[in-house]
């Protein structure tokens, strides 16, 4: 939770483990399933994500004290949708070739739970500063996980890293397992992931 | 009391107004990038499909832009059809084909020789299937089986080309699936076979021009 006086080093490390939005807050499952299939493309959505998240928490920020409390909501969503679509066009102008892979994902950024939970629980209540990095480690901490899920994924699915072959794996001696670049892969690499984390996470905050 | 309520809907209208704007105004500056990145997207795809000596990795867009404009034509005559000619003589054909694909739209080009049966290439410059299940068509992998080196031949009965399960006999007009992709393959079956047999109509079966 955010302290009074705000220190950057507790939300930094907030975001990226303490309250993990993947294993803690158990926000953004939707992408972390559909996203993680081949690591490239999970890297760009990250970025997308972390910057939206960042970008919309400061602006939220900035005009929380002009903005009615009653329709809050509808601004939040209105501003995640401009950042998310400005990145999109973005992509389409200047990386066409990544556009075409992420197809409707990066729209789908607008519909992820960890951008509005962010401005709702951190950016409505927080100067802008604070919310920016706010926003920019939850997403960090969000792509650190789906990385580490994409990985698994990638090789043990299509036996590759970012496209390239993985030594072993991308033999005929290992048995390509095609229930991991499916979206059913992606629940049980996600389960384990949380079940390690949340396992391993007491030795690390006594470390802190 | 009135000013309350009244000032959430001019705060918004306000927010609303500023954000379109501003993506408008984004959206009509970058347009013209987008739209010459369609179009290269689907001169690469005609170029790709055809027996043209040209390595679309590397070349740049300008260039790529200018070999399709010298050596392709689009007559009335081929039915829709892209054509490669030379002294005269037609090549081969690039065939546009689009339909239904598991998500959205699947947009692609299929090449075939002078003798309106050899396939020489396939090529997709719009489709949203699920990566790394049925977006695996526009991999080498799916697509090279369609090179002319394979042989592939559009059969002549009304099941002209069929997608089979990878380890199954493989006749002429067989070409194996993506394991994993069955809808995706289904639907571009159909697809590609539903335009094909539409061309064929068209262009008519007199002559070799």
């Amino acid at each position: 939770m955010p302290a009074e006086n705000i220190k950057y080093r507790d939300i930094v490390s907030d975001g990226l483990w303490g309250n993990n939005p993947i294993f803690r807050q158990i926000l953004g499952i939707c992408s972390a399933l559909a996203v993680t299939n081949l690591v490239l493309n999970t890297l760009v959505m990250c970025i997308a994500l972390a910057l939206t998240t960042a970008l919309s928490s400061m602006t939220i920020s900035m005009l929380r004290k002009w903005t009615p409390r009653n329709i809050r909501m509808m601004v939040q969503t209105l501003l995640i949708a401009f950042y998310v679509i400005i990145f999109d066009l973005a992509l389409k102008a200047y990386w066409p070739e990544m556009s075409k892979n992420l197809g409707p994902y990066v729209g789908l950024i607008i519909t992820n739970c960890i951008v509005m939970g962010r401005c709702e629980a951190y950016g409505n209540t927080n100067p802008a500063i604070p919310s920016f990095i706010d926003g920019l480690f939850n997403g960090l901490g969000y792509s650190f996980m789906l990385l580490i899920i994409s990985v698994i994924r990638e090789i043990l699915g299509m036996g590759s890293i970012l496209g390239i072959p993985v030594p072993y794996f991308s033999s005929t001696m290992w048995d390509k397992w095609i229930i991991m670049v499916m979206p059913p892969g992606a629940f049980f690499v996600l389960a384990i992931m949380i079940w390690i984390c949340r396992s391993i996470k007491p030795a690390a905050k006594e470390a802190k | 009391m009135k000013k309350k309520s009244f000032f959430p809907v001019l705060y918004m209208f306000v927010i609303t107004a500023v954000c379109s704007a501003a993506l408008i105004a984004l959206s009509n500056i970058t347009r013209p990038r987008v739209e010459a990145n369609q179009r290269l997207e689907f001169e690469k795809a005609v170029l790709s499909v055809l027996p043209i000596d040209i390595d679309l990795e590397k070349t740049p867009g300008l260039e790529i832009h200018k070999t399709f404009i010298e050596k392709i034509s689009n007559p009335d005559s081929a039915g829709g059809a892209y054509i490669l000619t030379k002294d005269n003589q037609i090549l081969a054909y690039a065939i546009p084909v689009a339909g239904k694909g598991f998500w959205a739209p699947i947009k692609g080009i299929i090449g075939i020789s002078a003798d309106r049966r050899t396939l020489t290439g396939i090529s997709f410059y719009e489709q949203s299937e699920t990566p790394g299940l049925g977006a695996e068509i526009s991999k080498p992998q799916f697509s090279d089986q369609f090179k002319i080196k394979n042989n592939r031949v559009l059969a002549e009965t009304d099941k002209p080309l069929r997608i089979v399960r990878p380890g199954t006999e493989l006749e002429k007009n067989y070409i194996y699936a993506v394991t994993g992709a069955t809808q995706t393959s289904t639907r571009l079956e159909k697809l590609i076979n539903d335009d094909i047999l539409k061309w064929q109509a068209s262009i008519g079966s007199g002559g070799n021009k």
